[in-house]
């Protein structure tokens, strides 16, 4: 445990914890576009920078990014100081000027009071802000089916070759989790797209709601040895069934007492 | 002292206060939770089950979690899913065998029972004590859950 100061109060922390995991802890509103607890972080978006310092620095200060920065004893940070939310303003003003259709852009940049961005708009850009979170949780859970491809301006996310991913399951995590919506994709019926690659779903055989991609249960089979047949039913029907089979239980119980 | 869950599902009246009484002490920003425990009809008369996650040994929704969101609290003895780290991909919604893993459309999270962080509100609720929270001598064997 080592002792920090954030914002003028003392707090507990983790050795080595990142700082961004203690100012959530301590529910201290930073804005971080490309953090996710699942994965290492990446200090992509600059968003959740903040202002640091020690006692022996003598009134010289750091701007890090909390994501990537491990606490250590006796640091003191500042997370809304005039200097920090000066850059986060810089910040959003470029995010603006590159995203200017980005409705979750556009509100945190008000809340920082920024309506209108100082620089040239950028004309037939898109949403996504390179933070890297889709590739990174596909990487983590196993499947690396997407990357990001080219550089500089051309850089974007794609599958290989820019073909329907052959490694994709199409569990949809990707584009649960961007920050910005960016990715898309298609719920038709029983048939899911994303990365222009169609998924069939499975569809609960008692009620027939749709439930994850075939290819989603198959690898979880082959993987993580679930059952093939648990992925059957949908989860609203399987606890019908264990009412049922436990009522059997309990009322024959009951019919021997009576 | 150590507690135990126990469910009777023979003294369960169906009345669904459970449901609400988790639901509340699962809401989100100040808004209602789904619940996680459903006292559902068995098709016998007057017999209802109040289904809730069984905190499996070798549980289906631990293996199935790509990122290890699922992992055993140590303190309460349950499965906690760590809304953090889950990226929402549905594995454990569909791989609980018991449907005890779901989601909570409203807030769009996947939750699952935690037993309140170690003293369940349904049990507090629970007007004909189907549902018990208690210290581990006075459950029979085959009561306990
Ligand atoms: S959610 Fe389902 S698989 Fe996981 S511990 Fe509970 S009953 Fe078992
Ligand atoms: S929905 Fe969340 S907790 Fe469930 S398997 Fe996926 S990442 Fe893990
Ligand atoms: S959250 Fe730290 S840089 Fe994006």
């Amino acid at each position: 445990m080592v002792s920090l100061t954030i914002n003028g109060r003392i707090v507990k922390a983790k050795d080595g914890e990142m700082l961004l995991a203690v100012l959530r802890r301590e529910k201290i509103d930073v804005p971080a576009m490309c953090h996710h607890a699942a994965v290492e972080p990446f200090g992509a978006c600059r968003l959740c920078v903040v202002e640091i310092t020690r006692a022996e620095w003598k009134g010289w200060c750091d701007y890090v990014t909390s994501c990537l920065y491990p606490v250590s004893p006796g640091l003191i940070v500042n997370t809304h100081s005039d200097k920090v939310n000066e850059l986060r303003r810089t910040i959003l003003d470029l995010f603006l000027a590159r995203h200017p259709d980005c409705p979750e852009i556009a509100e945190l940049a008000g809340e920082y009071g920024v309506f209108k961005t100082t620089y040239e708009t950028v004309v037939g850009g898109n949403n996504c802000i390179l933070c890297g979170l889709c590739t990174r949780i596909c990487d983590r859970m196993g499947f690396t089916a997407i990357s990001t491809v080219g550089r500089g301006h051309g850089k974007e996310v794609a599958p290989p070759l820019r073909q329907a991913p052959p490694d994709c399951v199409g569990c949809l995590a990707c584009a649960e989790n961007c920050p910005t919506k960016f990715i898309e994709y298609k719920l038709r019926k029983k048939r899911v797209t994303i990365w222009e690659r169609e998924f069939e779903l499975l569809t609960c055989t008692k009620c027939g709601k749709t439930t994850i991609t075939k290819d989603f249960a198959e690898y979880l089979s082959r993987h993580r040895a679930i059952d093939a047949g648990y992925f059957e039913i949908c989860d609203e029907c399987r606890r019908k069934n264990l009412a049922v089979s436990m009522g059997e239980i309990v009322n024959w119980e009951r019919e021997l007492l009576t | 002292m150590s507690y135990r869950f126990t469910v009777s599902p023979h003294l369960c009246t169906g009345c669904r206060t459970c449901e609400l009484a988790c639901s509340f002490m699962h809401a989100v920003e100040g808004k209602r939770g789904a619940t996680r425990i459903h006292p559902l009809e068995t098709g016998f008369k007057e017999l209802w089950v109040p289904v809730v996650c069984l905190q499996c040994d070798d549980a289906a929704c631990v293996k199935s979690c790509l990122v290890d969101a699922l992992k055993r609290n140590p303190e309460t003895g349950t499965i906690d899913l760590d809304r953090e780290v889950c990226v929402r991909c549905m594995a454990c919604v569909a791989a609980c065998p018991f449907g005890c893993s779901l989601l909570d459309d409203q807030h769009n999270l996947v939750v699952k029972c935690d037993l309140c962080g170690g003293d369940p509100a349904c049990a507090h609720f629970c007007p004909t004590h189907a549902l018990e929270w208690k210290p581990i001598e006075t459950v029979k064997r085959k009561q306990a859950v």
